[in-house]
């Protein structure tokens, strides 16, 4: 459990601190430099356009880091939203509901996102839309499960016979036992948001330059592959980490709430 | 059985009419006046408003959102998918071209991440816990954390550009197949691995294997009959899943290995807003998704009676 703290630490300082760790403007072009090896002035060396590679990389975590986190905790919200309100709704509300959630299941998330993001036309905004609106499913499923389990357990019926109304109920009792569930889900959904993200910015659906983006700054080294293979390689290495990292802590955090399930 | 298949084609049906919908609901409030866009994008100059109203017209984007969902919908219904609104030619023969590219990819991407993962989760269940078990599960979670696209660049650079054996860019021969499936194939043989070898490590727990290795039973002929047969549930069960992460995969290797599939084929018609084959890439990839998941549950009850008793 502590190098997952740790983690969460080193995540919030990289997105938080990122720009100002940045040696130089990011958005700073200087053509004479342009396509620098590593090393010397440029610790990871230049882009194209003579833009300071590791300045990009601090920069834009603000957006693979910030934004995921964002973009999943909005489904996180929708998604408890939808579920709970399904397993306590009835059973019109719960079969409207678990349709809605097959329909938008019934296609890959990152293909309905690319087209979303697309037809809304690129940037920040139709970015969060995109991904948030394809990333809530997951959590109505688990919300939905342990809401239905939960209905007919002694303490759950004893507070509604008591007349506690059902978001009070909601409120105080599912919301305690979904959260090791939905905590585990959120950290895949986390990595997903990233993964999302720079697959949109590949594209040039996503975060749009000046801007800098892992994605977007893939899509512009790409180009210039056989010049300077180096700066296809460091963007690519951070969402590595990052995606690994989370994923490594969310196995963690799974292990250690399944023990405590054993302990109980 | 037979009332539970129903309720699965009912189902199937809402599911098709709900992604119809969304769609055709997402892109009448697309930013921007699609008439202007698809005149400019046909006649590529400035446009005056007569001609601007023409294509209004024509496409029947001036008739309200439930007469032109209407006339999408009922001609789909027997199969027409309508014309693209750049060139005007139909978008069902490209449309059978694109995917006539795809299948190639994805199947090969699905065979090579087979043949990757069996061997890697047997290796990993030999010994659990042992340094093995570590490296292959070491191997596909780093795997699953690396994304097509960077995983394919990385590809054509070692491939293509330094070592000059395979060809990286479009479909001209069977060799540009090697590296698109390849990259999907590494991607799904990752999150293959852990699946298969949780379900290797589920199906040793089953308690009648003791039993049948006290009679005698020799453990090879036990890991045939009982544990392989008792491993592949789970996996029948993410084939779904992993047809998700097949179509995703696509779209991006697509883009990257230049080929005419049907990831392409999306990202362009967006780029262009061809609204026509947008709609078409989403109803067929949906259709796709919804026959192949009945598919799964079918088989699936037919295997194990113990599903489908009571409805989830």
């Amino acid at each position: 459990m502590r190098s997952v703290a740790l983690l969460a630490c080193a995540f919030v300082t990289l997105a938080v601190l990122g720009p100002v760790l940045a040696p130089y403007d990011p958005a700073a072009i200087n053509i004479p430099a342009r396509l620098s090896p590593p090393g010397g002035q440029w610790h990871l060396g230049t882009d194209a356009l003579g833009r300071d590679t590791l300045s990009r990389l601090l920069h834009g975590a603000r957006w693979s880091l910030g934004l995921a986190f964002g973009i999943s905790l909005i489904g996180l919200l929708i998604g408890t939203c939808v579920g709970l309100a399904a397993a306590l709704g009835g059973k019109a509300l719960d079969w409207t509901l678990m349709r809605m959630t097959d329909s938008f299941l019934a296609f890959p998330e990152l293909v309905a996102a690319v087209v979303i993001a697309g037809i809304l036309g690129g940037g920040i905004n139709s970015l969060i839309l995109a991904l948030s609106l394809t990333s809530w499913m997951r959590y109505a499923r688990v919300a939905r499960g342990v809401g239905l389990s939960l209905k007919s357990r002694g303490y759950v019926v004893q507070a509604r016979l008591a007349g506690l109304s059902p978001i009070a109920i909601a409120r105080w009792h599912y919301l305690s036992s979904l959260a090791p569930s939905l905590i585990v889900v959120w950290t895949g959904m986390f990595a997903r948001a990233i993964l999302g993200i720079s697959a949109l910015g590949f594209l040039g659906f996503g975060v749009q330059p000046p801007m800098s983006e892992w994605g977007a700054m893939l899509l512009d080294a790409r180009v210039h592959m056989r010049a300077a293979p180096l700066q296809m390689i460091w963007p690519g290495i951070a969402v590595v980490l990052c995606v690994l990292a989370i994923n490594l802590a969310g196995d963690a955090l799974r292990d250690a709430l399944a023990q405590k399930d054993i302990e109980e | 059985m037979m009332r539970g298949i129903l309720g699965l084609l009912l189902r199937a049906l809402v599911v098709l009419t709900g992604t119809a919908l969304a769609t055709f609901t997402l892109l009448w409030n697309a930013p921007g006046d699609a008439a202007t866009t698809i005149a400019m994008a046909r006649f590529d100059t400035l446009l005056s408003d007569v001609v601007v109203a023409q294509v209004r017209a024509e496409l029947g984007l001036d008739a309200g959102f439930w007469p032109a969902f209407n006339s999408w919908i009922v001609p789909l219904l027997s199969g027409d998918f309508g014309n693209s609104s750049v060139t005007g030619r139909p978008v069902w023969p490209d449309l059978v071209s694109a995917i006539s590219y795809t299948i190639p990819t994805a199947l090969a991407g699905l065979a090579i991440g087979l043949a990757l993962a069996i061997p890697l989760a047997i290796l990993a269940t030999r010994h659990p816990g042992s340094w093995s078990d570590r490296f292959a599960v070491g191997i596909a979670s780093l795997g699953a954390a690396i994304p097509a696209y960077w995983l394919g660049l990385l590809l054509i650079l070692l491939f293509a550009v330094k070592l000059a054996w395979l060809p990286a860019m479009g479909a001209r021969t069977p060799a540009h197949v090697i590296l698109p499936a390849l990259t999907l194939g590494l991607g799904v043989a990752a999150a293959l691995t852990r699946i298969i070898r949780s379900g290797i490590l589920e199906a040793r727990r089953q308690p009648f294997l003791p039993a049948f290795r006290r009679r005698g039973v020799s453990d090879r002929d036990l890991a045939r009959a009982h544990v392989a047969p008792h491993a592949a549930t789970p996996v029948i069960t993410v084939l779904g899943l992993e047809l998700a992460f097949l179509l995703e995969g696509i779209v991006m290797v697509e883009v990257i290995f230049s080929r005419p599939g049907l990831g392409s084929f999306l990202v362009t018609a967006i780029g262009a807003r061809d609204f026509p084959k947008v709609q078409a890439v989403v109803v067929v990839t949906a259709l796709l998704f919804v026959v192949i998941n009945l598919a799964i549950d079918v088989i699936y009850r037919l295997i194990d009676p113990r599903t489908g008793t009571q409805d989830a």
